[in-house]
């Protein structure tokens, strides 16, 4: 598990009272990791469903009508909700997992902290521009035609 | 655990790799390109109502299926999967998503599973019933995408 406990205290740091307040920001950093860890093995596991009910499906390609129908389901209200989910489950996923990749592969633990912020601002980006197509169509369905700038769709 | 060796854990991290930049991909034809999006910025509540497709795809699809062809999603999709050129490659490019995809997925879904059964046979069940269900996913999805179009 490649999570950001890498400036762990030692373990005589029990004796004393700084060393003890060290000891709780510590726990602080585990459960940041922790957190980051859980929400890759969920959203994983979520993507798994996805990619099951998504490649099921897509056997609708083989007739133009049920393809059609399909499509069109992936347009109503709930599914926009739906889509802007899974973007940010795929968005959190990809970019924790590249994380990873890159502590375990280039050895990036010493700048892990800035690794993590960067990254989480790279999300951030990704999901608001990615996600807006959906969010736009959910808008203009709530608050009518043209009430939703189009910026650069 | 015989999964759990260092070529697959090495693996899994450059499937993880490749699914970035295939991701990208997939989101930008799926959501983004005014031509090939399958998927529009409109919300459709009618039973049978159909999306409408941007200027873009319009010209697209009545340029390859005539002037009064229907502008739906199937058109859309299949001005890649039926293209007399790119159509292999863009089947191509599906087939390894989908193995990759899998590959990742149900890897790391093994992982997940080995955690929580602490079981050997339970292990071994959940193991063999989740590639089985890889396997027919693959085949399924190999199908659908090679013969859409074709
Ligand atoms: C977008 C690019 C992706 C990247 C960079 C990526 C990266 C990773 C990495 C590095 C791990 C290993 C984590 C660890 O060993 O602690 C992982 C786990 C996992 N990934 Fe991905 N992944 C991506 C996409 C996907 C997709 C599309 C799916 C689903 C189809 C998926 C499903 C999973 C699952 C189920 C796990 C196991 C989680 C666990 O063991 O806690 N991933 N991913
Ligand atoms: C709402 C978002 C999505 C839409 C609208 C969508 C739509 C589609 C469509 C229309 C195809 C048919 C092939 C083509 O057009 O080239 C396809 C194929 C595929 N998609 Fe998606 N997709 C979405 C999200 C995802 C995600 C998140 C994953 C990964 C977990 C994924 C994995 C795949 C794979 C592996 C294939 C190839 C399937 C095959 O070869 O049978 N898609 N998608």
């Amino acid at each position: 598990m490649a999570v950001d406990t890498q400036e762990r205290p030692s373990a005589s740091a029990s004796t004393d009272a700084p060393a003890q307040q060290e000891g709780r920001v510590q726990r602080y950093r585990i459960r940041t990791g922790m957190f980051a860890w859980m929400m890759h093995r969920l959203t994983g596991v979520g993507l798994v469903v996805y990619l099951v009910i998504h490649i099921w499906g897509l056997t609708a390609l083989t007739d133009p009508e049920t393809f059609n129908a399909l499509i069109a389901k992936y347009h109503s209200p709930l599914f926009k909700v739906g889509e802007f989910a899974l973007l940010v489950a795929v968005a959190y996923h990809a970019m924790n997992g590249l994380r990873i990749v890159l502590i375990d592969f280039l050895g990036w633990s010493p700048k892990q902290k800035k690794l993590f912020w960067t990254l989480g601002a790279v999300t951030a980006v990704i999901i608001l521009v990615g996600g807006w197509p959906s969010l736009y169509a959910l808008g203009e369905w709530l608050f009518g035609p043209g009430s939703m700038p189009t910026f650069f769709l | 655990m015989a999964q759990t060796n260092a070529l697959n854990w090495f693996l899994h991290r450059i499937t993880g790799t490749f699914l970035i930049f295939m991701l990208i991909t997939h989101f930008w034809v799926q959501h983004y390109d005014h031509q090939a999006a399958s998927v529009t910025h409109e919300v459709v509540t009618e039973k049978g109502e159909m999306p409408d497709y941007p200027e873009e795809a319009k010209a697209g699809v009545r340029a390859r299926y005539g002037e009064d062809a229907e502008v739906t999603p199937y058109q859309v999709v299949m001005q890649r999967l039926d293209d007399p050129v790119y159509a292999v490659l863009w089947k191509g490019f599906n087939i390894l998503f989908l193995v990759v995809a899998l590959h990742h997925g149900f890897y790391g879904l093994n992982n997940v599973m080995t955690d929580y059964i602490r079981d050997p046979m339970g292990r071994l069940i959940a193991r063999a019933l989740s590639w089985t269900l890889a396997l027919g996913l693959l085949i399924i999805g190999m199908y659908s995408v090679i013969t859409a179009g074709w």
